[in-house]
């Protein structure tokens, strides 16, 4: 195994435990919001990974390129798509677990933060 | 190729269908659809694992990752502009 | 596509336009092939009829993109989401996960249209955040942990975007 080849099965095994950790996530996290983070974020960089470990393996630089291109793809769609499912679960009213106070679908524009904490230790 | 390509896929495959049973599962209706994102994540993680593995050589499986990477993102931005405008609605409307 | 019928046509439609679309497209075409010389034929015509709809369909305008500020926040995004995932998979394989969940609303500086879209869709990818909704000019927000400091997160990004979209801080 050359080290190029051997990078390469690194990073397509680190991948697949992002995917994994997506997943257990997935089955873990205790609503609707929190999993849409185990999706977007874990499994998006295990495709990055697994994408990157491919395409050190090309024939050449375009064919390269090539496998890289799907992921921004992917990441337009996971962005827009997450996007779409927590404001629909919003309007539906369901409420993250854990919470402190409930949140309302329509708060008033004029209102301050709701649950916002106090200075938001920067 | 490193041979661990067709495995990964397998693997990635399982991954899949517990995350589907889960999200079939819900409880909500906004569980449900998580299963929007799975196809786009994990779907072309399979897609581009096979198309290097040894034994899919022959078909161009990338070209099919790639197209169904691209009709996630359109279908993902047609579906969040129909949030957006509900969005902006509530806007005016409050 | 939005916020462009208030633009007036600029007129930098011409030459200049054709050029910059034509090599991207041209590019793009390139690593399509995967790097194959036999076919440049079809190619010529593909790259020709997608940068006339692109000119059609999309109009160079006034809106500008500054490269420095693009490379900028790619790095960011890269190194941001990278951590995303990070810390999200530590959680998801922790024993004790250590949630903190809640909803926050954070005020929004950048102007509506392209930018706004940009940053409520980077967020979801960056550590920690999930964009819920829009009200006015406040964003509210998923976070998984609300004893990290997300609003100064969101200014940062604001202010990566701006400086890429080169609108005025």
């Amino acid at each position: 195994m050359t080290p190029l080849e051997a990078l390469s099965a690194l990073l397509l095994l680190a991948g697949a435990a992002f995917y994994l950790a997506g997943t257990v996530g997935l089955l873990r996290f205790p609503d609707v919001y929190a999993r849409l983070h185990a999706l977007t974020k874990a499994d998006n960089l295990g495709l990055g990974l697994i994408a990157l470990g491919l395409a050190l393996q090309a024939e050449n630089p375009a064919a390269g390129l090539k496998i890289l291109l799907v992921w921004p793809l992917v990441l337009v769609a996971s962005a827009a798509v997450s996007f779409a499912i927590a404001r629909r679960a919003h309007e539906l009213g369901i409420l993250p677990a854990g919470a402190e106070s409930p949140a309302p679908p329509a708060p008033p524009p004029e209102g301050e933060a709701r649950i916002m904490p106090p200075g938001d230790r920067a | 190729m490193t041979g661990l390509e067709a495995p990964l896929a397998l693997f990635l495959l399982v991954n899949l269908l517990a995350a589907l049973i889960r999200a079939a599962r819900g409880p909500t209706p906004a569980d449900r659809m998580l299963a929007a994102l799975l196809f786009g994540t994990t779907g072309v993680g399979v897609l581009l694992l096979m198309a290097h593995s040894r034994e899919a050589v022959a078909m161009p499986l990338v070209d099919t990752a790639l197209v169904l990477a691209l009709l996630a993102a359109i279908a993902g931005v047609a579906f969040a502009r129909r949030a957006w405008q509900a969005a902006g609605r509530d806007d005016d409307a409050a | 596509m939005h916020a462009r019928s208030d633009r007036s046509p600029s007129g930098r439609f011409g030459l200049r336009g054709f050029l910059q679309r034509g090599a991207l497209f041209t590019a793009l075409w390139w690593v399509l092939a995967e790097g194959r010389a036999d076919a440049w034929g079809i190619g010529a015509v593909s790259v020709l009829l997608a940068t006339a709809a692109s000119l059609a369909l999309a109009p160079p305008g006034p809106g500008r993109l500054s490269a420095i500020g693009l490379l900028g926040f790619a790095a960011f995004f890269l190194a941001q989401s990278a951590l995303g995932g990070i810390q999200v998979a530590a959680r998801a394989f922790r024993p004790r996960m250590d949630l903190a969940p809640a909803l926050v609303e954070v005020p929004i500086t950048l102007p509506d249209g392209a930018a706004r879209i940009l940053l409520v869709n980077t967020l979801n990818l960056l550590p920690g955040t999930v964009s819920v909704g829009l009200r006015g000019d406040r964003l509210c927000m998923h976070v998984l942990d609300d004893r990290l400091p997300v609003a100064a997160e969101v200014r940062q990004v604001e202010a990566r975007i701006a400086r890429m979209l080169e609108l005025p801080a």
